[in-house]
């Protein structure tokens, strides 16, 4: 085993390093922060997230910049930023005007960096509003779920639907990139009651619209009260229209889908998470963060305090770390580049994985564009209208 | 041995009326065997049998008795019970001279024991009628006296009434055996001819022959010889089971025995065969027996394929004992490398699959049973085919025929039109009908073998509320209009699914199992057409809708690794289900043809 002392300071074993395709060694241009705070944990949510511990915060973001400072130099640059939790925004204005000066510091932003903040309607006040915009954030994308009291009680939200339009009218004052998070297959909820909320949240004009179909993640309240038979699962019909009105709805009216559960208006595609689906480098801090730098995928710790005394004391705060060769890379692009609506271009994937995905993949390519599933133009590969609605079967046989 | 002192006897009885605790009596009376050694069944040695109740190899044991003072030898060969096994039980028969007629004073006359008199019948002996089981409460001495008299025509009082439990009447027996059963014929000092009627393997001492000597003396030592397979050996020890082996160097005419000599294999030794000795041999052998013909067959897959090899192994060692059971290597798109088996019966069939599963340790898979057929070619070539995937294209065959069983039964007269529609509804023809007393009737029928190996004995016990019993024996094979019925998966034809059914009936058989098979085949990313075809003809037709939604909506940074891993598990999963064409078909839907037939 050969380890070093890299410019990060962090030692790192690099003998399982494959070589692999220029890509994959490319420096990141994407970078996440993880900020895990949260007024209450939600039932469905599996994030790396924390409730009741605001008193760690400014610890937390001193150990934040402490891992920024072992891999970058100040002024980095980089495309995109994303600050994802938790809430970002539930931290007090002065701790979030504290960690987005360091962000300014590690990172060179500019009015062309794609800066994106995620914010819960009820932490937002016109204070942080204008600290986010003052440190160059261009961007927010704002949980609201649902506009039903009823089902934001079953998802655990506390806040009230009405705040959604408030926060929006904040943000409209210094952000032309507004994106709403929202949710579908929510136990109890009605077709009728999903096609209102998306009604509701086109009429606050975002820019940009993440409809997630609520997903029992193994391990959460949510999923334990599946499990005893307390919470039933909506009929997966139900569910199914839910998700072909979503995607009818959202190709009108200047609205284009570009990935499964992705939807902008106005060209505003989420740079930051098109990084990901073309499976490119991206930087990653905090708790939980996952990074991809030099065909290493690594998995930052996700208890807080662990993850505080590791960075403290000069360690890395990387629990999981892993380097695939080449061919499973390359299948991973795969089923990532086939999330987009775009899809998987031949000449594309042939540049960034060296494989040929007719090499890889041509039988099960076949068969589902024969049943209608992709579609196969000779250049690209994409999931037709059909095909999204089984995308996890399509991707298994692939992958 | 003068052969006036010998006695050779069987007890035949239906299964459950108390034969080996009977033979147990004996034994313990006559002093064969302690009431330290006495257990119950002695005679039968496998664990599997003794819960069964059912003999399954017959043993032979030779007992001292002294009689008015008189000393006699009596030799018990015991026979199994069941239908499957009935030429086992003539061959037993075969060594004897009388038999115990045995029946449940509780239950009365049942087809088992019809079927086993017969066989005794045909073999010229002279039976003893004996009612069992006086001691139980619910013993009915006089109607079943009765029952036995008018069924088999004895006397009332020639019918002896004993109980295995309490020994009671046991005494009467061994007099009625004595005095009634003819002593054997034969000359000790002739040419030595002895029937081999049974064998088995020892571990440690290789193949045990049990023999009855017609004419001669055997001795140790002796240069022996098999009139039919003209093989030769030298006998290393002679002797008799009283109840265990005890050698005694010499065996004459009259009497019951066994041989060791070096035969490693039981397939070296023919039952039937007639031993004699090689410096002064025998012409004329004895009438042996007819080889049995596996009447029902099934695969046998192992559940992991990997366990192929011990599963060949398992059934070399079973084969060892039983020779009345086949084994071939028989592959299946759905199961994978396995066997296909032969057995004499339904309960053979389910014994071999339970000794399997117990005394070998393999888990296995146990496909539909289905019989011999002979498919009659247009070139007027005739193949056997006990398969449905070897049979060949229909515009080659010019007519199908199949085994036919005559099926008694023995059930409460009140049941008669349940049974009778039963057999109608199972392409059975009507034969007969004899009434055995005012409430319980015999009914006879002809039916084809493949509709008696589905269920009938089931759908009796529930009809006639587990008092029915029946027998049945195969007399042939007739022309039946018969079709292959193919089953398609998504357009392709998959044999392993295939089934051989009557024309008139495969209409209806095909809707029922596509409609199973609907239940049995999960989901797929696009609908799954299953029909039923006949000849290229579709006569059932169902589809499987496709899943309407299976995607997971986040896949972000930090999801990515998690997500591939996942689809990748989905993957592994895929790889071990059998795969026809884009349709993965679970291995439990192979088995959905087995059960069609039931509602």
């Amino acid at each position: 085993m050969t380890q070093r002392s890299d410019a990060t300071g962090f030692v790192t074993d690099e003998s399982d390093s494959v070589p692999s395709a220029p890509f994959f060694w490319a420096r990141p241009r994407a970078a996440y922060i993880h900020i895990p705070f949260c007024a209450h944990k939600c039932g469905y949510c599996d994030f790396a997230s924390v409730a009741g511990q605001d008193d760690a915060i400014d610890r937390f973001l001193s150990a934040l910049d402490r891992e920024m400072a072992s891999q970058l130099t100040p002024g980095t640059v980089v495309d995109t930023i994303f600050v994802g939790g938790g809430t970002p925004t539930y931290v007090s204005a002065k701790q979030l005007d504290r960690y987005l000066d360091r962000l300014n510091h590690w990172f060179q932003v500019s009015p062309d960096v794609e800066f994106t903040v995620e914010s819960n309607p009820n932490t937002l006040t016109a204070e942080k509003v204008a600290i986010l915009a003052n440190h160059g954030v261009n961007r927010v994308s704002l949980g609201a779920q649902s506009f039903r009291p009823h089902l934001l009680k079953q998802l655990e939200r506390n806040h009230d639907p009405a705040s959604v339009g408030r926060a929006i009218d904040l943000l409209r004052k210094r952000f032309d990139n507004i994106s709403i998070d929202l949710i579908f297959g929510i136990p109890g909820q009605t077709q009728k009651e999903w096609e209102e909320d998306l009604e509701t949240s086109l009429s606050l004009e975002p820019n940009h619209i993440s409809a997630y179909g609520l997903t029992y993640e193994k391990g959460t309240p949510l999923w334990k009260q599946r499990k005893l038979g307390i919470v039933e699962p909506i009929d997966e019909n139900i569910e199914a229209t839910m998700y072909e009105h979503l995607m009818d709805r959202l190709n009108l009216n200047g609205w284009e889908q570009y990935e499964i559960s992705n939807f902008a208006r106005g060209r505003k595609k989420c740079r930051h998470n098109l990084y990901y689906w073309a499976n490119a480098p991206y930087y990653g801090f905090g708790t939980g963060a996952a990074a991809f730098q030099n065909n290493r995928r690594t998995l930052n710790l996700r208890p807080l305090i662990t993850y505080m005394e590791r960075v403290e004391s000069g360690e890395s705060p990387i629990c999981q770390s892993e380097v695939l060769e080449s061919e499973s890379r390359a299948r991973e692009t795969a089923i990532l580049n086939l999330r987009r609506t775009e899809g998987i271009s031949r000449v594309n994937f042939i540049e960034t994985t060296g494989h040929r995905i007719d090499d890889l993949a041509g039988d099960p390519i076949r068969q589902f564009v024969e049943h209608g599933l992709l579609i196969d133009d000779g250049e690209t590969i994409c999931f037709s209208r059909a095909g999204f609605l089984l995308a996890d079967g399509i991707l298994a046989r692939i992958v | 041995m003068r052969t006036e002192q010998i006695r050779n006897f069987s007890i035949i009885a239906h299964i459950d009326h108390g034969k080996s605790t009977l033979a147990d009596q004996i034994l313990l009376k006559t002093g064969a065997i302690t009431q330290r050694e006495f257990r119950s069944q002695v005679l039968d040695d496998m664990d599997l049998e003794r819960e069964r109740g059912i003999t399954i190899k017959a043993r032979a044991v030779a007992i001292s008795f002294n009689l008015d003072g008189n000393e006699y030898e009596l030799n018990l060969i015991d026979t199994p019970g069941h239908v499957d096994f009935n030429y086992e039980v003539s061959r037993s028969l075969a060594a004897c001279e009388g038999a115990l007629l045995l029946v449940d004073s509780t239950q009365g006359v049942q087809a088992q024991t019809v079927a086993n008199a017969y066989l005794a019948m045909e073999g010229d002996l002279t039976m003893i009628p004996v009612l069992n089981k006086i001691d139980m409460p619910a013993s009915r001495v006089e109607t079943v006296r009765e029952e036995v008299s008018n069924t088999f025509g004895f006397t009332e009082d020639e019918i002896l009434s004993a109980s295995g439990k309490t020994g009671d009447g046991v005494d009467q027996i061994l007099r009625a055996i004595i005095e009634k059963i003819p002593s054997p014929p034969g000359n000790p000092d002739g040419q030595l001819r002895a029937l081999i009627f049974d064998s088995h393997v020892d571990e440690y001492r290789g193949v045990i022959i049990y023999f009855r000597i017609f004419d001669g003396t055997i001795r140790n030592n002796d240069r022996i010889k098999m009139l039919r397979s003209g093989r030769m050996y030298e006998t290393l020890e002679i002797g008799q089971f009283r109840p265990t082996r005890k050698s005694c160097g010499e065996l004459s005419a009259g009497q019951v025995g066994y041989l060791i000599s070096n035969i490693k294999e039981l397939k070296d030794v023919h039952i039937g065969d007639t031993i004699t000795l090689a410096a002064d041999p025998a012409q004329e052998p004895l009438p042996g027996y007819k080889e049995p013909k596996p009447m029902v067959y099934c695969g046998i897959f192992p559940t992991d394929n990997a366990e192929f090899e011990n599963l060949r192994q398992a059934l070399e060692k079973l084969s060892l004992n039983d020779s009345s059971f086949t084994y071939e290597p028989d592959s299946n798109e759905g199961l994978g490398f396995g066997f296909l088996c032969g057995f004499l019966g339904l309960l053979h069939m389910e014994i071999i699959g339970q000794r399997l599963e117990r005394e070998q340790d393999v888990d296995i898979v146990q496909t539909a049973p289905s019989v011999k057929y002979e498919v009659v070619l247009q070139n007027r070539e005739t193949i056997t085919i006990n398969s449905p995937d070897k049979v060949p294209d229909p515009s080659t065959i010019d007519f199908w025929r199949e085994p036919i069983a005559k099926v008694s039964f023995i059930i409460p007269t009140e049941s008669i039109g349940g049974v009778m529609k039963l057999c109608q509804d199972r392409r059975g023809t009507y034969i007969r009908t004899e009434y055995l007393s005012k409430d319980r009737t015999i009914l006879v029928y002809e039916m084809p073998l493949a509709e008696v190996i589905i269920d009938v004995y089931d759908k009796l016990k529930s009809l006639t509320r587990g008092y029915g019993t029946m027998d049945f024996e195969i007399i042939g094979y007739r022309e039946g209009d018969l079709v292959k019925l193919d089953v398609l998966v998504a357009g392709d034809k998959v044999d392993a699914l295939s089934t051989i059914a009557p024309r008139e009936f495969a209409m209806t058989r095909g809707r029922k199992l596509v409609a199973k098979l609907k239940k049995e085949i999960s989901r797929h990313m696009f609908p799954v057409a299953l029909q039923a075809a006949i000849g290229g003809k579709i006569v059932a037709r169902e589809t499987i809708p496709a899943m309407r939604k299976n995607v997971t909506a986040k896949c972000y940074g930090g999801d990515i690794t998690r997500k591939r891993k996942l689809l990748e598990k989905q993957k592994e999963g895929k790889k071990r289900m059998k795969q026809f064409g884009q349709v993965e078909i679970p291995q439990k839907a192979f088995l959905a043809i087995l059960s069609v037939d039931e509602e």
